[in-house]
């Protein structure tokens, strides 16, 4: 049901004459990628470092507090830039975007690193932070650290998979992959 | 001077050999240089925004420029690894690839102007100048540098490595 309708979606947005432009377009596309890579440079640079100090191995002299209120406004400008730059990516290319595993995967963990600094975030204000200074902070704040680095790590791995063909619907694959992936009309194909 | 002999030589190594073998190991190490990209993009950042007084501005430059020098260099060391293994595997094709040398000629400059102009200029920047000598304990006035100057090697430090990543990305479109 959920395959279908995004199919759906993904198929609808496919009919735009913009979206065939940008995708074949000389260098906009090109732009566009860099774009999406050069902001993600700035916005997972400037979380990488929060989350050094959060986990208590870098900059250990400088109050946590500090690093996390200074360079939320850097980093939440290259998040959003690195946003609209991705929207415009899967806009040049909504159906296999769609029908890619790793795109869902990518979406998944976006998401649950998304929660995750929610919950740092709420544990942080929640506390007194009485561990401000502290070199190293408390256990739970450093393991949604490491999570954090973690989720993105894992978050720019499956953005590179991307690019590789190795589970199209195209290709012959067991129906649970077609599933997953959202290979609608193969999914069809293999039940008949 | 042509280079071609060398791609030749890394196309026919065991590397290549290995290189060309497996796309799952390739995707694997291309994400390792992507990750050691936001590291080093990351603390080079920090460091010249800084520089730039537009982030941390509290806290004293020569703090962050400290905490930010070994992850640049462990950065700096994967991404050359990482991109040595990716260069092997498609070495023929990089060496007609005018993006790929527009890319190691701003590494190579980007690796120069972090050892020798960035680190002196910002070990000379007023308030780092200021914080060495009470370091010290030396009561010898320091060398400083005007702040006009700082800036414009923290602005130059961005857009070399901003270059570096943008040709990077060129590589494959090209």
């Amino acid at each position: 049901m959920l395959n279908e309708l995004l199919f759906k979606f993904a198929s609808w947005l496919d009919t735009f004459q913009s979206s065939t432009d940008l995708h074949e377009s000389l260098y906009m596309y090109a732009w566009v990628e860099t774009t999406h890579v050069l902001t993600l440079m700035l916005f997972l640079g400037m979380l990488l470092v929060i989350d050094l100090r959060l986990l208590g191995v870098a900059f250990k002299e400088v109050p946590a507090s500090t690093i996390v209120e200074r360079l939320d406004k850097p980093m939440m400008l290259g998040f959003i830039i690195m946003v609209i730059s991705g929207l415009l990516l899967y806009y040049a290319i909504p159906v296999r975007s769609t029908q890619s595993i790793w795109f869902r995967i990518k979406v998944i963990l976006l998401i649950s690193a998304g929660i995750n600094a929610l919950l740092i975030r709420n544990m942080t204000r929640s506390s007194d932070m009485s561990w401000d200074n502290d070199p190293v902070p408390p256990k739970r704040i450093r393991v949604g650290a490491a999570l954090s680095i973690s989720l993105w790590l894992c978050v720019i791995g499956v953005g590179r998979s991307m690019a590789y063909d190795w589970w199209d619907c195209k290709k012959e694959l067991p129906y649970f992959m077609y599933w997953a992936a959202g290979c609608v009309e193969e999914m069809a194909a293999f039940v008949e | 001077m042509d280079l071609v002999f060398i791609f030749e030589w890394l196309d026919t190594s065991l590397l290549a050999e290995f290189s060309k073998s497996s796309s799952g190991i390739f995707a694997l190490v291309q994400t390792v240089h992507i990750a050691s990209m936001v590291v080093l993009g990351g603390m080079i950042m920090l460091g010249d925004l800084r520089m730039m007084n537009m982030v941390l501005t509290k806290v004293p430059s020569a703090i962050i420029i400290e905490n930010t020098k070994k992850w640049i260099y462990l950065a700096l060391v994967f991404i050359i690894l990482s991109g040595i293994y990716e260069a092997s595997a498609i070495a023929m094709k990089l060496a007609h690839n005018s993006f790929f040398f527009a890319k190691m000629a701003g590494l190579a400059m980007g690796i120069a102007f972090i050892l020798s102009i960035r680190s002196a200029v910002y070990a000379r920047a007023p308030g780092a100048a200021a914080q060495q000598e009470a370091g010290s304990g030396t009561q010898q006035q320091p060398e400083t540098v005007s702040p006009m100057v700082v800036k414009l090697v923290a602005f130059t430090s961005l857009l070399i490595w901003f270059s570096v990543a943008s040709a990077g990305r060129w590589i494959g479109f090209s």
